[in-house]
């Protein structure tokens, strides 16, 4: 069962193609995390799939609801939504309620359970002017199902957020799945990998992967050495990336993570020349790498 | 010169006065509540205070931040 | 969903204040020069008194000469206030962003295109005609009578240009993000117009900036003119027009807008 398909998607800007050849089913209940590095074509996506960017081809289609405007089935939330700041929260919400249909005492009532939910009930009679960027990005997501959308999109929702506002709204989209699809774009994998169940990569506007967490899970999944040395672990990272059978290292934080074709022969090259040379190495660790791997791969290339 | 001043029907002038006068409060009573305006703050008053007629005009159309 | 767009705009330009102030301002606009030139003997009359020298011969105005002050006055600032005040109307949401949040939501661009224009002469239209109403009160007590009914007619000819001119800065306002060129744009149209009308003369005798000069002679006469029928009718025919092209631009330009 798909509630929403797009085929053959495209946008050209100039002579090059932001979004190419994308085409994707949308599943109901889902969750899908729409991810690549900045400029990979996610926003673009998005704008077409909301309709505020008229594709250069290609097609986007709900099912069951073909001759209607397909803005009533979307909400949309933009990576930095601006308000009218002459407003008050409630007074914007109950406007974007009867933008989506709803008539004023409908929207009343939507918008008062809506700040309840979002946690801005207590702001809601001041000017959005004053809110701070926390508020304002609940506030969006509030405007954004207000009309009790089918497919909720947003557009990298917790990338501006602390670590805190970050758990609350990914908690929340977590609940909204049990209404609605909700599709959101992301740079950070690991967003992604806690709370979507399928997911799209992106890289300079061509789908390289897509499909359902689990199955995707399984197929990338690989070994992969986590390394940490005392000091320099920029100039450690160039000599294992040197070894024979060690096909990609990342410097990670202060960690060097390394994947190789031969988990075992690398391991044995490495603690070999660890030996050899007197590296010092703090920890040397052996992990399962899922996601990663192909993430690092859309990221390195591109 | 009071020739003039006796000459003149201040009931029918003193509307011009008034209207003038009700623009600069207006203008001053926002530009007390706005957070920031385009430019300084304090040159916005020096404008809707010593600038007769279009001073406040002036606030309103290009001091006062829209968004 | 047009009345709701409608509402938006009308509650938005009162807490921008512009309910208070385009008003006032229009009054002033209209009453200025005829209280001024009503008094302006008196007043050169004790400045040269005390120069005991030159004599200045003073015109005479008629009732019609003192609307035509204010008339004249909308010509120039009046057009002026009203470019610079609509120059932001959908521009400025545009520029801004607002503008997104709006249009993800199932509206229609041509409501949105005629709640803004709509709002625009609502406001633009209350303004003037009450400042044309102190006018008309002033040029009673001060000059002599109008008759209501030409008053009435005065406000709905010189009306057509100032519709004109809001239609004018909604169809630039549709083209461009930028309220600076808006309003660049609709002041060079509006002064090109009136260039072209005054070079070419008769040939262009039904153009809509010659609506002034129609009036001034049923002033006068009391007769409406054929030339100004002609020019009302092409004037409206050119307000639907510049209408209908904002319309078509907003459709096609927003949903092609590149990023």
């Amino acid at each position: 069962m798909t509630i929403l398909s797009v085929s053959n998607l495209a946008k050209q800007f100039n002579n090059t193609y932001a979004v190419k050849d994308l085409a994707y089913q949308f599943t109901p209940h889902q969750c899908i995390a729409l991810i690549g590095p900045n400029g990979a074509g996610k926003t673009t996506t998005l704008q077409m799939i909301a309709g505020l960017l008229q594709p250069t081809s290609g097609e986007i289609i709900f099912d069951k609801h073909k001759s209607i405007d397909r803005r009533t089935l979307i909400g949309y939330l933009p990576q930095q939504p601006v308000f009218y700041s002459w407003m008050t929260g409630s007074e914007f919400l109950v406007y974007s309620g009867q933008l989506g249909g709803l008539t004023k005492t409908a929207s009343r009532k939507r918008s008062a359970e809506l700040l309840d939910i979002t946690g801005i009930s207590e702001a809601k009679n001041k000017r959005i002017g004053n809110y701070s960027g926390g508020m304002k990005q609940r506030l969006g997501i509030a405007q954004a199902i207000i009309h009790q959308p089918k497919l909720l999109m947003l557009d990298e929702p917790v990338s501006s957020l602390d670590p805190i506002g970050r758990r609350e709204v990914l908690t929340l989209l977590e609940q909204l799945k049990t209404e609605m699809t909700v599709l959101f774009s992301t740079h950070i994998l690991s967003d992604a990998d806690e709370i979507s169940d399928e997911l799209i990569l992106l890289r300079k506007g061509e789908m390289i992967e897509s499909g359902k967490m689990k199955d995707l899970r399984q197929k990338y999944q690989t070994t992969k050495i986590t390394l940490q040395f005392l000091e320099n672990q920029a100039f450690y990272q160039k000599k294992v990336a040197a070894l024979p059978h060690v096909t990609r290292t990342l410097l990670e934080r202060d960690t060097v993570q390394v994947i190789a074709t031969n988990i075992e022969t690398a391991r044995q090259e490495i603690l070999q020349q660890a030996v050899d040379e007197k590296w010092p190495l703090l920890a040397f660790k052996l992990e399962q790498a899922t996601l990663e791997e192909m993430f690092m791969k859309a990221v390195n290339d591109a | 010169m009071e020739d003039i001043l006796h000459s003149i029907n201040w009931a029918v002038v003193a509307p011009l006065i008034i209207i003038q006068v009700i623009l600069v409060i207006v203008a001053l009573i926002d530009w007390t509540k706005a957070k920031n305006t385009n430019g300084p703050k304090w040159l916005w008053f020096i404008i809707i205070i010593f600038l007769n007629i279009i001073g406040p005009i002036l606030y309103f159309l290009f001091g006062r931040r829209q968004q | 969903m047009m009345k709701v767009l409608f509402k938006k705009e009308v509650l938005e330009n009162w807490r921008n204040k512009k309910w208070i102030w385009v008003p006032l301002v229009f009054i002033l606009l209209a009453i200025m020069d005829p209280i001024t030139n009503y008094y302006l003997p008196d007043i050169l009359e004790s400045v040269g008194g005390l120069e005991g020298g030159a004599v200045i011969e003073l015109p005479t105005f008629s009732p019609a000469d003192a609307i035509m002050m204010s008339v004249s006055q909308y010509s120039t600032l009046g057009v002026l206030v009203i470019v610079l005040l609509s120059m932001g109307i959908i521009s400025g949401e545009r520029k801004s962003g607002v503008i997104e949040l709006v249009l993800v939501k199932p509206v229609s661009y041509t409501k949105f295109v005629l709640a803004k224009w709509l709002s625009l002469l609502l406001l633009v239209f209350a303004a003037f005609i009450i400042g044309m109403m102190a006018s008309w009160y002033y040029t009673n007590i001060l000059y002599g009578e109008i008759t209501f009914s030409m008053l009435l007619a005065v406000i709905f000819y010189y009306g057509l240009w100032l519709l004109f001119v809001c239609t004018v800065s909604i169809f630039f306002n549709t083209v461009t993000q930028s309220p600076g060129i808006v309003a660049f744009a609709t002041i060079g149209t509006t002064a090109g117009i009136s260039l072209v009308t005054s070079l070419l003369g008769i040939r262009l005798a039904w153009s809509p900036t010659n609506l002034s000069v129609y009036i001034q002679e049923l002033l006068v006469t009391g007769d409406v003119s054929s030339e100004l029928m002609y020019t009302t009718i092409i004037s409206i025919v050119l307000i639907a027009l510049i209408l209908l092209a904002s319309i078509y631009r907003f459709n096609r330009t927003f949903i092609r807008r590149s990023q």
